[in-house]
């Protein structure tokens, strides 16, 4: 399959490509974005269309039984393994945002008849991990995700891929979060290779008093992109960070829209970009406050280091606004490392290339420090550290 | 001088276009203490961040010798490895970089330098234990990010703390009296009596006697218009102190 006939075409010829006979909202939804291009704001500084022009193999989706597990497993998008007890369904997704900016959000439910239904039971801590086996395939899924009213539960995503190559991973959440809960999403994602890209397209819907946190650790050399809408209700919070460290040529990042719909909503979007050889980091991210979002709170900061001369950063932080009572600020700053902190470091006899060292991974610790588990912060460091120093030794 | 540690040769260095150091003569006693004082903009700071090789400075011309070598193309990771150590007047924040984690690196590349083996955390932990009674600092202030948010008292007695575990040879403190209360200068000049053992080197660089009265100097150098214009024993502060520095002539 090679995605990019579906460019330009009308809903029924949607249809007929993709083989399906319902769900027309979507599809019209769908065409009515268009699939992306080099000229789409979203993914102007990505190249979407020589991963869309690919021909790939696609794969018979067949649910299996899953073995009992202490995490859940999900291997090229069929789950293989979950701990006793965890509410896990196949199931057609029902609650669609039919408002999402991105076309791939789309194209996604559209290639997924079935969706991954993970309910979280009470305060319950649960690792997911995706691995991928097939080469040159094109691997769907999506997954839905609830928790429940006055509880607090946190996912740990990690990623496993076993020597394949050009393949193309589409995925995402939708995640439903109930009132007055709080859900905490840590996703470590570490690409050691080219072997293949993804497009990770998620929508995070958060009810009233309810808190998410969504924490993203991006680190290594291939391309991805995250592309994320979030909705918030009244007393709705969402307190956003993505770590990014790229080298080689890879390009990687996070388009966002994060829409304040109810009063007295708060959200917080902190980038930390780290950026080596030829690589480019992406921060698009809209904060959109409607006019029923009276007194919110808005909070977006994205930093980059650049560790290279070839190395670029598209931080575009917006604010769109239409109420007067708000809290808003936004920023966006790129440079290369502290001269007065490297000469500290300096000073006290420790060598240029490990205060440079030194500094990086302070500038990531500031990030990764805030993710409360210490077992997973350590994975965590660890994981950025091993990519780090294997390209920067 | 008999046992001269470092000489300064007609030292002359600018910061961006300004020349500032314009000649400068000097020479440091091995394990005396020498007070440089003068009035703003002398170039006293500049003569400090020239001594440790900062990049502001550019150097026209003239020479550092310390230990019988010229050090003027050395960087400055070189410097403090070969026993070089400047106490910043105002010392940088590093948010992320944990102070334990900083100075045992620190310590192990001297020790690493000097051919020794390096200390394991447990035994740095001990060493560092030690001096943080001393100087009355909390425990806690090892375990957090490098400067951040310390008082200014706080920063202070951290750059007295690294001055203890790395036992450098010649150690520059620059207003080092700057900001502290009278607990404070007394707690840090207690540790800097500490390492007054006969054999490390003092450059004390001071706006003000104060300090002066907790370590006790046994040169004063008056530094003006870029060069050292008169040096003495301690009895020159009190003439400083009654007349000021326009008083003085350049000797």
């Amino acid at each position: 399959m090679k995605l990019l006939e579906l460019k330009n075409k009308n809903s029924q010829e949607v249809k007929a490509l993709l083989n399906i006979k319902d769900r027309d909202n979507l599809v019209e939804r769908f065409c009515s974005i268009g699939m992306p291009n080099k000229k789409s704001e979203e993914y102007r500084y990505f190249d979407i269309e020589k991963l869309l022009d690919k021909e790939y193999k696609t794969l018979d989706y067949i649910p299996k039984t899953p073995k009992i597990s202490d995490k859940i497993e999900i291997v090229d998008g069929v789950v293989v393994a979950s701990p006793k007890g965890m509410r896990i369904y196949n199931e057609a997704c029902n609650n669609i945002d039919l408002n999402h900016f991105d076309p791939l959000y789309y194209l996604g439910h559209l290639l997924s008849t079935q969706t991954i239904k993970i309910e979280l039971d009470g305060d319950v801590e649960v690792e997911i991990e995706h691995r991928f086996t097939k080469s040159d395939t094109l691997i769907n899924y999506r997954i839905v995700l609830y928790n429940q009213t006055n509880r607090h539960a946190t996912v740990y995503e990690n990623f496993i891929s076993q020597n394949i190559e050009n393949t193309l991973v589409l995925y995402g959440y939708d995640m439903h979060l109930a009132q007055d809960s709080t859900l905490r999403v840590v996703k470590m994602h570490s690409m050691k290779d080219n072997s293949y890209s993804m497009i990770a397209s998620h929508k995070v819907n958060v009810a009233k008093n309810a808190n998410a946190i969504l924490k993203s650790f991006d680190v290594g050399g291939a391309n991805a992109l995250q592309l994320l809408k979030v909705e918030l209700a009244q007393y709705a919070h969402v307190d956003a960070g993505h770590l990014l460290y790229l080298n080689k040529d890879s390009k990687r990042g996070t388009i966002s829209q994060i829409v304040h719909v109810g009063e007295h909503s708060t959200s917080k979007q902190e980038a930390k970009n780290i950026l080596d050889g030829k690589s480019r980091g992406i921060f698009d991210a809209l904060i959109h406050v409607e006019q029923s979002a009276k007194y919110a709170k808005a909070e977006q900061n994205s930093k980059a280091i650049l560790l290279h001369e070839d190395a670029y950063m598209v931080a575009k932080p917006k604010l769109e606004i239409y109420i007067d009572e708000l809290e808003a600020s936004h920023g966006a700053t790129t440079g290369q490392l502290d001269k007065k902190q490297l000469f500290y470091l300096q000073s006290r006899g420790i060598s240029l290339i490990d205060a440079k060292k030194m500094l990086v991974i302070a500038f990531a610790n500031t990030l990764i420090e805030q993710v409360k588990d210490t077992r997973q912060q350590e994975r965590i460091k660890a994981s950025f550290e091993e990519v780090f120093y294997r390209a920067y030794n | 001088m008999s046992n001269t540690v470092m000489k300064i040769e007609n030292l002359q260095a600018k910061i961006g276009d300004k020349e500032i150091l314009k000649g400068l003569n000097l020479e440091l006693e091995a394990g005396k203490v020498h007070a440089i004082m003068g009035p703003n903009g002398a170039g006293k700071s500049t003569l400090s961040k020239a001594l440790v090789g900062h990049y502001d400075i550019e150097v026209l011309g003239g020479d550092i010798i310390y230990k019988g070598k010229s050090i003027i193309d050395m960087d400055a990771e070189q410097r403090a490895l070969e026993g070089i150590f400047l106490s910043f007047q105002h010392p940088v924040e590093i948010p992320g970089v944990n102070n334990a984690y900083f100075l045992r690196t620190a310590l192990n590349a001297k020790r690493k330098h000097e051919g020794k083996e390096e200390l394991n955390a447990a035994e740095f932990l001990r060493l560092m234990r030690e001096h943080l009674e001393m100087l009355g600092m909390k425990s806690d202030m090892i375990s957090r990010s490098l400067n951040e948010g310390f008082s200014g008292g706080e920063k202070k007695r951290n750059e007295i703390l690294q001055m203890l575990i790395l036992e450098p040879e010649v150690i520059i403190l620059d207003e080092i009296d700057s900001g502290l209360d009278i607990d404070a200068l007394r707690a840090v000049s207690e540790g800097i009596n500490k390492m007054k053992d006969g054999k490390r080197t003092f450059l004390v660089i001071t706006h003000y006697s104060r300090i002066l009265d907790y370590i006790e100097p046994d040169y004063i150098h008056v530094l003006k218009g870029g060069r050292i214009i008169k040096t003495s024993g301690a009895e020159l502060v009190a003439q400083l102190e009654e007349h000021g520095y326009d008083a003085l002539e350049e000797e």
